[in-house]
């Protein structure tokens, strides 16, 4: 049997990208694959007793090293303030390419706390900043200084002790850039940098509720229990400045999904799968179920897309456990729940399929990064008739949008003087839109299409770009989806439904997070790590960690 | 010391806010950062450009052009990069001048290696030739055919080759694309406002 790659205008619909969970290719958890042979250490030490201060942590292989500098800082209550306009965070987090000297510590002591404020150097190769979960934070130190451990369920209905608001890299601030690091074998995957930094800060937030419990309290303090630990992960809040990444690497955003495509179609592809298999994928459909209860959210439009996972589960728990092992026997998995449930099961259960076969998918991890580069330069000798039939081809679900509808054309995107993030507005009552930024890609590329059509069809791109160049960063696109289909967001990205958090959720999916916790249309929350291996023990991992049972 | 992604960035949004089409501005960001990165000045020869008025100065935009004076660099360079696959051009050609001739040379070389072609360039006080491949001659008769007591300094580290002023003007200028929040727009936008303590 043939089994084809899921065509892109299912796949890359918004809706169905942002129903999109962690899976054995989340960054997170091959970065955990890579360097679990790896040697992690805490090199320095310096809190006092508050717990404010410093800790490096180092990882190392012969003559690899890489080192977290954390800072911990005090900040008033009044400080720890809104979360786009905070200047000041309870820790920051600067990832040293090497081992740092004395003086590469005060110069970073100066500027890292600073955040986008401050300046670092290419020696610096990934910049964080976090805030505590305070109620948390101090029931655990309250609890461990008396000697007990803290309660689990509020731990776990929050899922960590600090959350990070921004994690940066290639080349911001002064980092290193990207070609400093992207030759290096044990960073060929996407985000691995980040990945490690935000690892290693879960550690950080762990020593520092240990270290502070036990200064409160020497003699009756406990270490918090590693079972514990295990379960907690780190937070993250996102907001919009995540949703342009994914629209400005369309080549990058092909190689993520591509590499999940191909390991859904080797899946299905699987002839005969034994008892074995089955039963693997049960146990994981078992234990997830009952974490996803842990899932909290305030969301109503999380809420319900919970309660319809919960519901199709169930119908789908029938269906797999009456299935017999025939041929094809993912195939025949694979088509049920495309056609019975929902975009988020379906989606949850191509992840799960893809933890049953790690020699299938882990390798394709590898091909998840590319060089963009090769992707920019337009081919000129390209006739415009060739390049209306590929619009046609390729952007079909776009040429019956009416843009002269202003519910189509509703939104601008920006770029915040204020924060220098994307930031996304309404067209219509809001100053700026003469700033847009170039991210309307439906409109534009209608538009271009529309121009072309006027013009000589047997004249080359050359020709046309001599007296058109307002359309030629659409042009680039259109030809990187003629050899990258899996390139572009099939939806119209200013149009009034647009749901921007669904574009978050689509990268933050291949970060590897887990309970999405949208708190409005345009910011999530969000854990990593939870469940992961403690620092001491990531040698240990075998990749089964994320389905785990959170006790 | 900023970054080639920063130097790129700024470029792009730069020239954005001089009224280049965003394709353009891209193309203008990448060819400042290679020149850069090969650390030859090319920050500065923009400051250069803008300071001339890139809207003042003559685009190319057909190869028998009868006006060819005061040419900007930019649009010289596109013209070649997009027009160079056509064989009606593989000849020689003369214009009259051309500011900041370093700017054309990332796109005289793309162009070079896309197609495969050879640019020779010759001016009474500039001769260079951009090759497919990726050693280029600026005038070669500046090479002796002897040379004693020489160095050779190799380093990872790029030096910085613009002042800091212009670095701080771009970055200035850069901020023209960027669109002042109100504080509603600060809750609009982003979705804040919503207090992230928990």
């Amino acid at each position: 049997m043939h089994i084809e790659l899921r065509k892109p205008e299912i796949v890359m619909k918004l809706d169905r990208l942002g129903s999109f969970h962690q899976s054995k290719l989340s960054f997170l958890r091959s970065f955990i694959r890579e360097f679990k042979s790896w040697d992690f250490k805490t090199k320095e030490f310096f809190l006092n007793d508050q717990g404010f201060g410093h800790i490096v942590y180092e990882v190392n292989k012969g003559q690899k090293k890489y080192s977290l500098i954390c800072f911990s800082n005090h900040i008033e209550n009044t400080e720890r303030s809104d979360r786009v306009i905070a200047t000041k965070w309870d820790a920051s987090f600067v990832l040293f390419d090497g081992v740092p000297a004395k003086a590469d510590i005060e110069r970073l002591k100066a500027n890292v706390p600073l955040q986008e404020q401050g300046r670092v150097s290419e020696k610096e190769l990934c910049l964080s900043r976090a805030n505590k979960s305070v109620r948390v934070f101090e029931h655990v130190v309250d609890k461990l200084s008396q000697g007990e451990q803290p309660d689990t369920k509020l731990l776990y209905d929050v899922g960590y002790l600090y959350r990070t608001t921004a994690v940066y890299g290639s080349g911001k601030f002064g980092l290193a850039d990207r070609i400093k690091v992207q030759d290096r074998e044990e960073l060929k995957g996407p985000f691995r940098l980040e990945m490690m930094l935000v690892y290693l800060a879960r550690q950080f937030t762990f020593d520092v509720v240990n270290h502070v419990a036990h200064s409160r309290s020497p003699e009756k303090a406990v270490r918090l229990s590693e079972d514990i630990a295990r379960n907690l992960g780190i937070g993250n809040s996102t907001g919009l400045g995540m949703a342009p990444f994914i629209v400005n690497h369309p080549a990058l955003l092909n190689q993520w999904i591509i590499a999940k495509e191909k390991a859904l179609k080797l899946i299905r592809s699987i002839s005969s799968v034994n008892q074995n298999d089955k039963n693997t994928f049960q146990l994981y459909l078992t234990t997830i179920q009952e974490n996803i209860k842990f899932w909290k959210t305030e969301s109503e439009y999380q809420k319900n897309k919970n309660r319809q996972l919960l519901k199709d589960l169930d119908s789908f728990q029938s269906f797999f456990s009456t299935t017999s092992l025939d041929k094809f026997f993912w195939n025949t998995i694979y088509k049920w729940i495309e056609a019975n449930t929902q975009a988020e099961c379906c989606e949850f259960i191509v992840s799960l399929m893809m933890e049953v076969y790690p020699d299938i998918v882990e390798p394709l991890s590898y091909e998840m990064s590319i060089n963009e580069d090769e992707y920019f330069d337009i081919d000129t000798s390209r006739t415009i008739d060739e390049i209306c039939k590929l619009i046609e081809n390729q952007y079909t679900w776009l040429l019956n949008i009416n843009f002269d509808n202003k519910e189509n054309v509703f939104n601008f995107w920006y770029y915040s003087k204020n924060k220098q993030e994307p930031r996304m507005s309404d067209r219509f009552t809001e100053e700026g839109s003469d700033l847009e930024l170039p991210l309307a890609i439906a409109r534009d590329i209608s538009a271009l299409y529309n121009d072309l059509k006027s013009c000589k069809s047997d004249k080359d791109l050359g020709y046309y770009l001599l007296k058109n160049q307002e359309y030629r960063h659409i042009l680039r696109r259109v030809l990187i989806c003629e050899q990258l289909p899996y390139s572009e967001i099939q939806d119209n990205t200013i149009s009034k439904t647009l749901i921007p958090v669904d574009m978050l959720r689509l990268k933050l999916s291949f970060f590897g997070a887990t309970r999405f916790d949208p708190r409005s249309d345009r910011w999530v929350r969000i854990t990593m790590y939870q469940g992961a291996p403690l620092m001491k023990e990531i040698s240990k991992s075998d990749d089964t960690w994320s389905y785990k049972k959170i006790a | 010391m900023h970054s080639l992604y920063e130097i790129e960035t700024t470029v792009k949004r730069s020239s954005r806010a001089k009224g280049l089409s965003w394709g353009l501005s891209e193309e203008a960001g990448k060819a400042v950062r290679l020149l850069e990165q090969s650390e030859f000045q090319g920050l500065e020869s923009f400051k250069r450009l803008i300071d001339l008025g890139l809207s003042g100065l003559n685009k190319l935009l057909d190869i028998d052009q009868s006006d060819t004076s005061n040419l900007c660099p930019i649009h010289f360079g596109i013209f070649f990069l997009d027009q160079s696959h056509n064989e009606d051009i593989h000849r020689s050609h003369n214009f009259k001048n051309l500011n900041e001739p370093l700017l054309i040379l990332p796109f005289l070389s793309k162009s070079a290696k896309n197609n495969l072609l050879y640019f020779h360039f010759h001016s009474s006080n500039l001769n260079f030739t951009i090759s497919p491949g990726d050693i280029y001659f600026f005038d070669q008769n500046m090479f002796p055919e002897y040379i004693s007591d020489f160095s050779l300094s190799i380093t990872t580290q790029r030096k910085s080759i613009y002042s800091q002023s212009t670095w701080d003007y771009l970055y200035k200028l850069s901020l023209e694309t960027f669109v002042e929040e109100t504080e509603e727009k600060k809750i609009s936008g982003a979705g804040a406002g919503l207090t992230d303590n928990d």
